[in-house]
C-alpha cells in the first residue's frame, strides 16, 4: 500500500477584490513525510497558498484538508496540528530565547512536566543552548532563523510549513538550517510544505516539486522528472539586436530539437549539446550575425521554469512578477483596512 | 485558556520591565505638572494681597476642595490614567508589523486569551501610575513649601476602595479603546494621529483641569457624561466631602462602570474580528 496522503487540495482559490486571482484552482497532494516545495517567483501565490493551508486566510473557493482536518471548518485543531515559520522574523526581540520557546509552548498547551525538557532539548539541537538567555535582538540572523524553527516544532506538528524560511540568510545560515529540517524529518517523519524562490534548495532537498506561477500550478513532479521533461541541454546564445531571425536556418541544423527566441537570445534545445555547438555557431557566422555569448547548460530547474513559464527565473525578479506582488500586496493591504 | 492568558499576559509584563524607559516617560509628564504647571494657580491670589479670594467662595468653585492644587492633582490622577494606556494599542501595531501578533494568531490561543493579557498588561501600568501620582501629589504637599494635595476629611475604607476601582475602571476604559485601534489600526502614523486627535478634547471636555464654578453651562453639561469627569468626580467626592456634586459617588462610579463596560464589549468584538482568519 502507498504512503497516505497528508495534504489535499482541490481546487483552492483566492481572489482579492473580486479581481486578482492571488490563487486560481491549485490542486495537489503532499504525502506523508514527503518534502514538498512550491517554486515560483516573488507574489506567484506561495505565502497565500501557505496563509490558506494554515488557517490564517479562508480561501474563495476550492477545499484543502491536512491529515483529514478541513482548514476552513476547524481552524483551531488545524493550528494544533501544524508548525509554521513564516517568511517574516516573529522572534520576539524583547524575550531571551528561551523565554520565547515557554511562550509558544504555552499557547500550545505543551504539558508542564514536559515543556523544560523539551525546550533544552530544542535548543540543544539548534545550537542556541549557549544565546538561550540573551534577548532575541542580539541573534544574528541565522539564529533566528533557527529559534523561529524551535518555535515552530515546539509542540511536535505533523506537519510543518515553511514559507521562504532561508530568505536574506547566507549561504552557511541556509545549509546550517536545511539540516536541521533533515533531521527533525528523519527523526519525526515530518512532512514538510516548503515556499521558496531558491531553485537549487528546491532541487536538492524537495523530494516533489509544484512550480506556480501567477497563482497556476505549471508543472509538478519530482526535480528529476521536471528537468527531464524541458528534455536534454540547451545552448543558448545572444546574438545582436537588429540582425535577420536565425529561428529557421538553426531549428533546421541536425540534432536540434527545437529554437525559441526572445528578442536577442535564442534557446537551442538539443540531444547533445556539445557536439551541436560547432554547428550552431558556425550558423551565426554564415549569417554574419555577430554573437555576444555562447552558453552550453544541462538541464536545471532554472530551465525547466523557463520551460514552463516562458520567463526566465531571475530576471522575473524585477520585472513582470514583482509588480504582481505589488498589486496583491496591496489589494490585501486595502483588504485588512 | 488560563495558560494560554498567563503565558501572553507574562510576555507582556516582561517587555513592560525591560523597558524602562517608557516608564520614565509616562512619569515625566505628570511630574511635570505637577511641580510646574499646578504650582502655578493660586486663585486665592486673584484679588492681590488687599483683597485676598475668599476661601468658602473658592472652595465653592472648586466642589469642596481646599485649593486649585487639591482639586487639579485629583484630574491629574484620572489623565494620566488615560495617558498612560496610549502605548497598550501601538505595541498591538509594533506587533503587527514585526510579525508577532501574526505567528500568535497562528496558534491555537483564543482571541479571548491574546486581547485579554493585553488588557490586563495593558491596564496594569497606567493604575501603578495613577496611584503614584496620588501618592506624589499628598506628599510634596508636606513641609515641601510646594503645593500639594490636601483631602478635607479621612477617607474611610469604603473611600479608598471607590477611588481605587476609579482609577482602574477608567485605565480598562481607555486600555479597551486603545487596543481596539492597535487591533483594527495598520499604521503607527494613523494610531498616533488619532490618539492625539482624542487625547485633548478628552481632557478638555472634562472637568479635570478647571474649576467647575468657573465653567460655563454648556461644558458642564458635556463634562457630566464625560469618563474622566465621572472617575475624577468620584475620586474628588472622596476626598473632599461637601454637598457640592449633583450625585453620590457611587453614581458617577457605576456611570464610568457603564463606559468601561461598553469599551470593553466594542473592544472585545474589534478585536475577536481582527484576530479571526482574513475573510
Amino acid at each position: 500500500m502507498s504512503v497516505p496522503d497528508s495534504i489535499e487540495v482541490d481546487g483552492l482559490t483566492r481572489v482579492f477584490n473580486e479581481k486578482v486571482r492571488a490563487v486560481d484552482g491549485v490542486s495537489f497532494r503532499v504525502r506523508r513525510g514527503e518534502m514538498y516545495g512550491f517554486l515560483g517567483p516573488n507574489g506567484a501565490g506561495k505565502t497565500t497558498t501557505v496563509s490558506m493551508l494554515t488557517a490564517g486566510l479562508r480561501p474563495t473557493s476550492g477545499t484543502a484538508s491536512i491529515d483529514g482536518i478541513d482548514v476552513v471548518r476547524e481552524p483551531e485543531r488545524i493550528k494544533r496540528h501544524i508548525g509554521i515559520v513564516f517568511q517574516e522574523s516573529s522572534a520576539d526581540n524583547d524575550l531571551s530565547g528561551r523565554e520565547n520557546l515557554e511562550l509558544a509552548a504555552g499557547l500550545f498547551r505543551v504539558p508542564r512536566s514536559e515543556t523544560r525538557g523539551r525546550i533544552e532539548t530544542l535548543l540543544e539541537r539548534m545550537q542556541l543552548a549557549e544565546a538561550a538567555d540573551r534577548r532575541v535582538k542580539t541573534y544574528s540572523g541565522g539564529m533566528r532563523r533557527r529559534l523561529e524553527l524551535a518555535v515552530g516544532i515546539i509542540h511536535t506538528p505533523p506537519v510543518l510549513f515553511l514559507d521562504e524560511p532561508t530568505l536574506g540568510l547566507d549561504p552557511q545560515g541556509r545549509a546550517g538550517f536545511w539540516q536541521y529540517v533533515q533531521q527533525l524529518r528523519r527523526d519525526e517523519g515530518t512532512t514538510v510544505f516548503v515556499t521558496t524562490h531558491y531553485l537549487e534548495e528546491a532541487d536538492q532537498l524537495c523530494d516533489r516539486i509544484a512550480i506556480i506561477d501567477h497563482g497556476k500550478i505549471v508543472a509538478a513532479g519530482t526535480p528529476s522528472e521536471l528537468k527531464d521533461r524541458v528534455g536534454g541541454d540547451v545552448i543558448t546564445v545572444t546574438g545582436s539586436a537588429d540582425a535577420p531571425d536565425l529561428t529557421p536556418a538553426l531549428g533546421g541544423l541536425p540534432g536540434v530539437a527545437s529554437v525559441q527566441r526572445q528578442d536577442r537570445m535564442y534557446r537551442i534545445k538539443c540531444a547533445n549539446g556539445e557536439a551541436a555547438v560547432p554547428a550552431v555557431v558556425q550558423a551565426f557566422v554564415a549569417a554574419g550575425v555577430p554573437m555576444a555569448s555562447v552558453a552550453l547548460k544541462r538541464p536545471t530547474l532554472d530551465e525547466a521554469f523557463l520551460e514552463y513559464t516562458g520567463r526566465a527565473f531571475r530576471e522575473d525578479e524585477g520585472g513582470d512578477a514583482t509588480q504582481w506582488a505589488v498589486r496583491v500586496r496591496q489589494f490585501q493591504d486595502r483588504r485588512r483596512r | 485558556m488560563i495558560r494560554e492568558f498567563s503565558a501572553l499576559a507574562r510576555r507582556e509584563l516582561l517587555r513592560i520591565g525591560r523597558n524602562p524607559q517608557a516608564i520614565f516617560t509616562s512619569l515625566l509628564i505628570p511630574i511635570l505638572y505637577l511641580l510646574l504647571f499646578g504650582q502655578g494657580f493660586d486663585f486665592s491670589r486673584l484679588g492681590g494681597s488687599s483683597a485676598p479670594v475668599p476661601a468658602g467662595a473658592l472652595s465653592q468653585a472648586l466642589l469642596g476642595a481646599p485649593d486649585y492644587f487639591s482639586y487639579f492633582s485629583v484630574g491629574m490622577v484620572a489623565f494620566v490614567a488615560v495617558t498612560a494606556t496610549l502605548f497598550t494599542g501601538a505595541n498591538v501595531i509594533f506587533d503587527k508589523l514585526f510579525g508577532i501578533l501574526k505567528r500568535t494568531i497562528a496558534t491555537p490561543a483564543p482571541a479571548a486569551a491574546i486581547f485579554g493579557s493585553r488588557l490586563v498588561a495593558g491596564a496594569l501600568q497606567p493604575v501603578l501610575l495613577a496611584l503614584f501620582v496620588l501618592g506624589l501629589s499628598i506628599a510634596i504637599g508636606q513641609g515641601t513649601g510646594l503645593k500639594g494635595l490636601h483631602p478635607t476629611a479621612f477617607t474611610g475604607a469604603v473611600g479608598v476602595i471607590e477611588i481605587v476601582v476609579a482609577i482602574v475602571l477608567i485605565a480598562t476604559m481607555f486600555t479597551s479603546l486603545f487596543l481596539a485601534l492597535g487591533f483594527v489600526l495598520e499604521q503607527p502614523q494613523t494610531y498616533f494621529a488619532l490618539v492625539n486627535a482624542l487625547n485633548l478634547p478628552v481632557l478638555f471636555t472634562s472637568d479635570a483641569l478647571y474649576p467647575w464654578g468657573t465653567m460655563p453651562d454648556w461644558l458642564r453639561t458635556v463634562a457630566s457624561y464625560n469618563p474622566v469627569t465621572l472617575a475624577v468626580n468620584t475620586m474628588r467626592e472622596n476626598l473632599f466631602p461637601s454637598g457640592a456634586y449633583a450625585q453620590p459617588a457611587i453614581v458617577y462610579l457605576a456611570g464610568l462602570a457603564v463606559w468601561a463596560a461598553f469599551m470593553m464589549t466594542v473592544a472585545t468584538l474589534l478585536a475577536r474580528r481582527a484576530l479571526s482568519p482574513r475573510k
